[in-house]
């Protein structure tokens, strides 16, 4: 008799927590920081949200910790770019034994081709250039595929997340707007640019301005001495006015490649992660009005 | 020139003695040779006089600066690109340093060292091509060139053929000759009563010292064989009160 | 054939920086090299490019991603580990091998440990590591200056050195510069590694310490020659490396580091001494 009530009183205890649980925030872990930001964004107050690579760090060269793994096992759900940019992101999964679902950002989207530099070191990478969120149009879509996965997870939140993606969707156009009046002002002789490494593909798509750089996609690969020739002779002979430094990369080559060519060095560029709060990028949008704005303030004549 | 005078000496490793509480006079000039069984510290004996093994308690008075040593198993690395002559010319560090060149007459020395090991001819080879025999007189060449005055020998003639053996040993003659100390731990009996006046038989503990015909006797040398050769980790402590020299 | 071979050189200053750069890395880690080699410690630069992340971290912590601060970081830690080994090595009964190996594993700890509690996970090593075709004044100075450096240290220590790879038990006999010379030593390995490594990344650095004096040990025999042989070998390699990079779009330090190695090869197969060819090839012996 004493038994039967002992039983049933443990198992109503031991299903207790899991009602406490289901009042909780959804908790979600985005690959990098930008994807950071658009989770938060769309999330809002109804999920927790956590990243793996961080401002200002390198997703290319990302080695996972235990303590990722760890993170990744009480998620619920894992945001991921997709178009293989986390070359490591799948192990990790499997290897955490991640039960919840995934959300591929760039699911849809229309793809470039990874470009000829040199790019044939990309490693890890597929045959496309992952690094779409550099233009606002793909990034609609990536907000549109944000929100549908989390509704997706979270039914009861679907109304909030829908609001919260009309809202973000929103800033995005404003930022379109002054993105293009910003470049309108930068003449067509002057719209070629040189980076570190080939992460601009979609924003030199999207506006009209064309990136070149001697390291390929991958910020692994090492560059050779025919790219940085080929590459300087183009700056040269195109009269290339500036080249832009990154903040993931190593700039040195960068900097000697504009001190040969007397091309202007014209700033840094944020490509595969924001910078921290206290930096020009702290946000999506805040990393694509800084990039543009440096842009068009150096190639203006 | 000292002699050399070992004080209560003990000298080990890890604590068990390999020479325990060891008192003796080696004069100058003496042509001394050191046996005993295996084991019994001999070559400990020599590290310690060559300064190489601290004492663990006693102490050793002797001129460092004058002392040569050849240890029974050099760590000369055989493959080491260097030729026999480069090896030899070693000997020359107490006079050039460092820094100091090679002169002319020097080169002399070095070349009449190498005729006095009988091995003229060898300067340009390379010393991974020495044979164990020939590696030994290079030793001696440089010994010669080092012009110490004690000289400390760890089983020099072993493992070569006679005839390096006395070749070498006239040079030991020699060395005593020119008024030197010598010290050779050595396994020989014969060549012990024919060549060395000295000798001090050592079983961790001296057990005699003085002219050889005296000293090498069958019961002295059963003495030193009953020394026990292993260590006993269950020995106690040894509370020996250290025998202050007089001064 | 000028265009082949000079030309490259004379149309950018990134080509002749490199070659300088080069040069410079193989007249003085060539030396080098050559007595870790016969010492037998030629995995140390491999060791050594682990052993110094603690000090670039603790560089970063103070001063950002700035190269001076976490370069002199690193030469602290790897300075650290190299003379600590040494110690080791000398008044206990461990091997350099054993005690090198033991303290580069302590460091790198550390230094995970470092990075980690800062909460980032930048590849600091990855930032610090530079490269060929990048050479700034800097790097090009701290280069010329390391070689400098490590000749004058050579020509004052050649002898006691070749004495303390040759016959250790004899130096300490003699002189009391047994000590010295050994940590000074190492001192000259821990500065030419973290210099190359700044300027030129771990895989040139070691490669261009090693490769060539393992050819030349197929040519020639005694230190000198052996030196001799191996700068020629190195600059060679960085010659043919440059160019292929050049006209074929390879990455420039995998290239020079693939001809130095090929150039051992090469050795391996058809030296004059110790080789396959004369092992298995051998020439008629000559009379008694």
């Amino acid at each position: 008799m004493n038994r039967r009530i002992f039983l049933a009183l443990t198992t109503a205890l031991a299903a207790l927590p899991h009602f406490a649980l289901a009042q909780d925030r959804l908790t979600v872990v985005t690959s990098f920081s930008v994807l950071n930001d658009m989770v938060k964004q769309v999330g809002g107050d109804r999920i927790d949200v956590a990243t793996l690579v961080d401002a200002d760090e390198d997703a290319h060269m990302y080695q996972p910790t235990p303590a990722d793994a760890r993170s990744l096992l009480d998620a619920d759900v894992v945001v991921v770019n997709g178009l293989a940019f986390e070359g490591w992101i799948d192990r990790l999964i499997e290897a955490s034994g991640f039960a919840g679902s995934v959300i591929v950002a760039a699911d849809g989207i229309k793809a470039l081709d990874m470009p000829e530099t040199s790019g044939h070191e990309g490693h890890d990478h597929g045959a496309f250039d992952p690094h779409a969120w550099q233009s606002l149009a793909n990034a609609r879509t990536y907000v549109v595929n944000i929100e549908k996965g989390l509704s997706a997870s979270d039914p009861d939140g679907a109304e909030v997340y829908a609001a919260n993606a009309a809202a973000y969707l929103a800033q995005i156009d404003q930022a379109e707007t002054e993105l293009q009046d910003l470049l309108a002002e930068v003449p067509q002789d002057r719209r070629t640019v040189v980076t570190s490494h080939d992460a601009f593909g979609y924003l030199g798509d999207a506006y009209g301005l064309t990136f070149l750089a001697p390291q390929g996609l991958s910020t692994e690969s090492e560059a050779s001495a025919a790219d940085v020739a080929t590459l300087i002779t183009q700056i040269r002979a195109e009269d290339i006015v500036a080249v832009f430094l990154e903040n993931v990369t190593d700039s040195r080559l960068v900097e000697q490649i504009a001190a040969e060519t007397g091309a202007q060095v014209g700033g840094t560029l944020y490509s595969d992660a924001l910078s921290g709060p206290d930096g020009p990028a702290a946000t999506y949008l805040e990393m694509m009005r800084h990039n543009v704005a440096t842009l068009a303030a150096t190639l203006k004549p | 020139m000292e002699s050399i005078v070992l004080h209560d000496l003990t000298l080990g490793y890890d604590r068990h003695p390999a020479v325990h509480h060891l008192n003796a006079t080696i004069a100058a000039g003496s042509l001394t040779a050191v046996v005993g069984p295996n084991g019994a510290g001999k070559s400990t004996l020599l590290k310690g006089i060559m300064g190489t093994l601290p004492p663990l308690t006693g102490r050793i008075v002797r001129d460092r600066a004058r002392i040569a040593y050849l240890p029974q198993q050099a760590e000369i690395d055989s493959s080491f690109p260097i030729a026999v002559h480069e090896l030899v010319a070693m000997g020359l560090w107490a006079r050039i340093g460092p820094f100091g060149r090679v002169t002319a007459t020097l080169r002399d020395l070095i070349d009449s060292a190498l005729a006095a090991v009988g091995l003229t001819g060898f300067e340009q080879r390379s010393i991974a091509a020495l044979s164990g025999g020939q590696m030994q007189r290079v030793l001696f060449a440089r010994l010669l060139l080092q012009d110490a005055q004690v000289i400390l020998l760890d089983e020099p003639f072993t493992a070569i053929d006679a005839r390096t053996a006395a070749d070498l040993l006239a040079i030991v003659r020699r060395w005593h000759g020119e008024g030197r100390t010598v010290v050779a731990v050595l396994h020989d009996m014969e060549t012990v009563r024919a060549q060395f006046p000295e000798t001090m038989i050592v079983a961790r503990e001296l057990i005699a010292h003085g002219p050889t015909d005296l000293t090498l006797t069958a019961a002295n040398l059963l003495r030193a064989r009953q020394m026990c050769e292993s260590f006993d980790d269950t020995s106690p402590v040894c509370h020996a009160p250290v025998k202050r020299a007089a001064a | 054939m000028i265009d082949l071979l000079i030309t490259p050189f004379t149309d950018f200053a990134f080509m002749r920086r490199a070659l300088l750069g080069c040069i410079a890395i193989s007249i003085g880690a060539t030396p080098i090299g050559v007595f870790l080699m016969l010492r037998r410690m030629s995995l140390t630069g491999d060791a050594m490019a682990h052993a110094i992340l603690p000090g670039a971290a603790v560089g970063f912590l103070v001063s950002g991603l700035s190269l001076g601060a976490m370069t002199i970081g690193g030469l602290i830690a790897g300075m650290a580990v190299a003379l600590l080994s040494g110690f080791v090595t000398r008044v206990t009964a461990l091997k350099e091998d054993a005690s090198m190996a033991a303290f580069y594993l302590i460091s790198l700890a550390a230094g995970v440990l470092i990075v980690s509690m800062r909460g980032s996970s930048v590849d600091l090593l990855h930032v610090l590591f530079g490269t060929v075709l990048a050479l700034n004044d800097d790097a090009l100075t701290l280069l010329c200056a390391i070689t400098t450096i490590t000749w004058f240290a050579l020509a004052v220590l050649f002898r006691p050195l070749v004495l303390e790879c040759a016959d250790p038990q004899f130096l300490r006999s003699v002189s009391r510069l047994s000590a010295v010379t050994h940590f000074a030593f190492l001192a000259l390995v821990v500065m030419n590694l973290v210099a190359g490594f700044q300027a030129l990344g771990t895989l040139m650095s070691v490669g261009l310490m090693i490769l060539p004096a393992a050819a030349a040990r197929f040519w020639v025999q005694g230190v000198g020659p052996l030196i001799g042989v191996a700068i020629v070998v190195a600059i060679l390699s960085s010659i043919t490396g440059l160019l292929l990079s050049y006209h074929y779009a390879l990455p420039s330090g995998p290239a020079i580091i693939l001809v130095a190695g090929m150039f051992y090869a090469a050795s391996l197969i058809l030296g004059r001494q110790g080789s396959l060819l004369t092992r298995y090839l051998p020439r008629p012996h000559l009379h008694s």
